[in-house]
């Protein structure tokens, strides 16, 4: 690790690195998927296992928080050396899916009642295998339903692996201790929030009832009857995963309609409810032949702060890009900036950081968007690449960036990735502040 | 006065009193029956305790095999179900074995403790039942050392001694680190016992030996 007598000139880097990592964190497992499809020889995985298309079956062998954490700290093997995943693979959360017995115990334990005695049938063979937890296929009064069950001990035991990756993120960032704090508190929030079934239920039909009226959309029904603490029983979805789905060689027209309900539903999120699903891997969404689109687990939500709120998407609107005074202040209340850098620091980050909003905010800079076009996701990929190998930024050993933005990030990159899978040309609807002027005369 | 109510009884007696009750005289008078008659039904407190223990076996065996699909588990399975049953009936009466657990020689799974006993006979017929149908299913593999193979029901009451300390001691939301050592513990037991690396390295080495040159 850097010693502290360099922090004065390198500090800048280490926010930037952090800030790739941040926004590289949603992208990194979709693009890791994507490389899947081309790679003939997991396709036969796939075949044996209705849920390989999820890029979680790649570490199915990873439970826990631990799992959680190396999605978070990014999956991308530059960030996450070998050495360490296998560290992560090696820990206690390697473990054999529940056992029958342990499945009907937490049952009875919630509800008093077997599996068996609850539901007309009941699959006790898990259908599939997530970070926290396990899914089930059950039927009742001729509905299909799916059941999803956490692993016991898992709320109490995100702190402490927390401390377990915080080292690790320590090394792999180049971050000092002090400053690494906020982004592991604000991912440590959102574990255990994901860790809560209760709250997991309330927001999920919450969000579910508010976005209703959103076109080609669907979303399971939430049965709080047979759901608990560590227990959530939701309708099992009907649909394809985005690799599947593409399989079928759907239409321009299909794939067009299913990324404008994606926009729109993020849209609608971000904007109107201030709260976002941030967890947007394609894993979560079901698509249809028909053009609908179908979304699952409301477990990570990011609930938007307003002042950061303001600021990201001023950032967004192209035009204050032009108003240099309006961004140096809007990059200080964000952390780009930090008081401790030099004039000359300053000067180069906010040049950095510039470039990467006007990256970024290309889809708010038109009416429509084709992220089918070749390269945007791309150039995204490689303009961070090409930030994190400055020399400035390698050395650089603080923290930039609000920790707000680690998953707004997340969640963009994760919605672009998924709509460049797609090909999707949509229309890029936004808030009327955001849009630049050019498009409004 | 059945062997069923002195039993009751002494529960509750150690339940509100927190500790045994001075003498078998004291504990009649109070229960108004003659001395006497306690004896037709136990000689000793201990031996109620005992009666107490074997009585939560015999419940979480009735009560994981009223699971319907409890016949079509696997061997790992049913025991896995049993201990899971057992820490369910402990539960629900977790008082009087903290209380029961302070006469207890320490620690459990390595002393012996008399008011264990006809719980252990017990259990060690229900294991040895199980530990032979597990040969039958090659969940547990035919060793060529019977010293060991004789073992195995002995390994499993430990484990079982283990499991109740573990729980007794366990801190967290409704003892889901017991679940978790219960799950773990017994995977693991089983993939030893089961055919495992070693099996192939012995059977390597005697066919090796057997062939080897003279």
């Amino acid at each position: 690790m850097n010693s502290q007598d360099k922090i004065p000139t390198s500090k800048v880097a280490r926010a930037t690195q952090f800030v790739k990592a941040g926004v590289k964190v949603g992208g990194n497992y979709i693009k890791h998927y994507s490389k899947k499809i081309l790679d003939p020889s997991l396709s036969k995985d796939e075949l044996h296992k209705d849920n390989a298309a999820d890029v979680y079956e790649t570490l199915s062998n990873l439970k826990g928080s631990a799992l959680k954490v190396a999605q978070m700290m990014s999956m991308d093997k530059n960030l996450l050396p070998r050495a360490y995943t296998d560290k992560f693979a090696m820990s206690q959360y390697s473990a054999p899916p529940l056992s029958s017995p342990l499945v009907i115990k937490t049952f009875r334990q919630y509800f008093g009642k077997s599996p068996s005695e609850m539901f007309d049938k009941f699959d006790l063979k898990a259908e599939n295998a997530a970070s926290i937890g396990q899914v089930h296929m059950a039927h009742k009064d001729g509905k299909k339903l799916a059941v999803k069950i956490q692993y016991p001990g898992v709320a109490e035991s995100i702190s402490s692996d927390l401390k377990m990756a915080r080292p690790l993120a320590v090394q792999l960032l180049k971050l000092n201790d002090a400053e690494i704090d906020r982004y592991f508190k604000e991912v440590e929030e959102r574990l255990l929030e994901e860790s809560n079934y209760d709250l997991e239920l309330k927001r999920s039909i919450e969000i579910t009832n508010a976005c209703a009226h959103i076109p080609d959309l669907f979303f399971p029904k939430y049965y709080p009857e047979y759901s608990s603490n560590r227990i959530l029983t939701m309708d099992w979805l009907e649909g394809l995963h985005l690799k599947e789905f593409l399989a079928t060689n759907p239409s321009q027209e299909v794939r067009n309609k299913i990324g404008q309900a994606l926009w729109d539903f993020y849209d609608y999120q971000m904007h109107t409810l201030r709260m976002i699903h941030a967890d947007p891997h394609p894993g979560n969404f079901l698509m249809t032949n028909d053009g609908r689109l179908g979304i699952l687990d409301f477990g990570c939500i990011k609930v938007i702060p307003d002042d950061y709120y303001q600021n990201y998407f001023a950032l967004m609107n192209p035009d204050t890009l032009e108003d240099d005074a309006r961004i140096q202040k809007i990059f200080w209340d964000l952390d780009f900036l930090l008081k401790e850098d030099s004039a000359k620091e300053q000067a180069f980050f906010s040049d950095i950081f510039k470039q990467m909003i006007r990256l970024l905010g290309r889809p708010f800079d038109s009416h429509t968007f084709d992220f089918g076009a070749e390269g945007y996701v791309d150039e995204i990929y490689k303009f961070l690449d090409y930030i994190a190998n400055m020399p400035e930024l390698k050395n650089s050993n603080s923290a930039r960036g609000s920790q707000h933005g680690l998953y707004v990030n997340r969640t963009y990159f994760g919605l672009y990735t998924i709509l460049n899978d797609l090909k999707a040309n949509i229309r890029t609807t936004k808030p009327d502040w955001v849009t630049p002027k050019h498009l409004k005369a | 006065m059945t062997k069923d109510k002195i039993k009751q009884a002494y529960v509750e007696y150690i339940l509100e009193k927190g500790t045994q009750p001075e003498s078998i005289y004291a504990f009649c008078k109070k229960l108004k029956i003659k001395e006497a008659a306690f004896y037709e039904e136990y000689t000793s407190f201990p031996q109620i305790e005992s009666e107490v223990w074997k009585e939560y076996f015999l419940d979480t065996i009735t009560s994981a095999q009223n699971e319907e699909v409890y016949g079509t588990y696997s061997v790992r399975e049913k025991l896995l179900a049993f201990f899971y049953t057992w820490v369910e009936v402990l539960k629900q009466n977790r008082s009087y074995i903290l209380k029961a657990y302070e006469g207890f020689q320490k620690p459990i799974y390595a002393k012996r403790n008399v008011q264990l006993s006809e719980f252990k006979i017990a259990f060690y017929d229900y294991i040895n039942e199980l530990v032979l149908e597990a040969r039958e299913t090659k969940e547990i593999e035919q060793r060529p050392i019977p010293q060991l193979m004789q073992r195995y029901p002995d390994l499993f009451w430990a484990k079982t001694l283990f499991i109740l300390d573990f729980w007794i001691n366990d801190t967290s939301k409704s003892f889901e680190k017991t679940d978790t050592m219960i799950e773990k513990s017994v995977n693991t037991a089983f993939d030893l016992l089961g055919h495992s690396p070693l099996d192939s390295l012995l059977d390597l080495g005697k066919f090796l030996f057997q062939n080897r040159r003279a």
